[in-house]
């Protein structure tokens, strides 16, 4: 824009003053700067299905579920190597609180994988445990009962394997 | 040169580890999203071969081409070891 305006006063340097160029520069400048471009309106969601990429579902979010907790709940299970037994936990513990030994009896698993699926769980703020030091029971976190609507989802795709 | 076409298999290696464990949930859990990591990976893997593939061709065919991809060989290993250390630590959630 700015050779522009040099690339005219160079050619009619003759006719205007070093003044007038500045003068007429400064309102070049005024212009461009207070220019409101609009642009046409636009929306992905005209040319894509909104529930392709979205995680707020057929109903568009009004279930009240938190669109980044299903994402991070999602990750968790589908993109991590134990991600279908700490959906199994979770599923389990929707209904009754248990104890690492117990889930690794109902689950038919080693205590130690059971007791690391746990951790992991209780890390991302999915599962928390009572005050007890031994045989502490696991149960869900508020946001996870909140949003059980998306682990029965993931359940349901993993019952038609 | 080697150590830019070493950190590029290294993330093969790396981005197969990723697609054998999202390949196994996807065949748990059939989703667009289990489906969508599994593409985005296979996708950063063909990258990696294709970088390869490219600079392998450049570097046999001609001796001129040989020395321009060795005077910008340091900018690829850049980019390369970048996305390693990207790719250890996305092995590394993944794998826990």
């Amino acid at each position: 824009m700015f050779c522009l305006v040099v690339q005219s006063y160079l050619l009619n340097n003759t006719t205007i003053s070093k003044k007038e160029f500045f003068i007429s520069l400064t309102r070049y400048e005024q212009s461009v700067f207070t220019t409101t471009i609009n642009l046409p309106a636009f929306s992905f969601s005209g040319i894509f299905p909104r529930q392709l990429f979205s995680f707020l579902g057929t109903d568009g979010g009004q279930s009240g579920l938190d669109p980044r907790f299903k994402m991070i709940l999602w990750s968790i299970i589908a993109g991590t190597r134990g991600g279908i037994n700490r959906v199994k936990i979770l599923n389990l513990l929707k209904t009754t609180p248990m104890n690492a030994n117990k889930i690794a009896t109902v689950m038919n698993l080693d205590y130690k994988t059971i007791s690391h699926h746990v951790k992991i769980l209780s890390k991302n703020n999915l599962v928390v445990k009572t005050e007890k030091d031994y045989g502490a029971e696991y149960y869900l976190t508020q946001i996870m009962k909140e949003n059980q609507s998306v682990l029965e989802e993931i359940m349901q795709k993993i019952g038609t394997k | 040169m080697l150590s830019a076409v070493i950190s590029a298999f290294l993330n093969i290696g790396l981005l197969l580890v990723v697609i054998v464990t999202y390949v196994q949930n996807m065949r748990v859990i059939r989703s667009y999203y289990t489906s969508g990591l599994v593409l985005v990976a296979s996708l950063l893997m063909l990258q990696n071969i294709v970088i390869i593939l490219f600079w392998s061709t450049l570097y046999m065919d001609d001796k001129a081409l040989m020395m321009s991809a060795d005077m910008v060989s340091h900018y690829l290993f850049v980019i390369n070891i970048i996305q390693t250390i990207g790719l250890f630590v996305l092995v590394w959630i993944t794998r826990r």
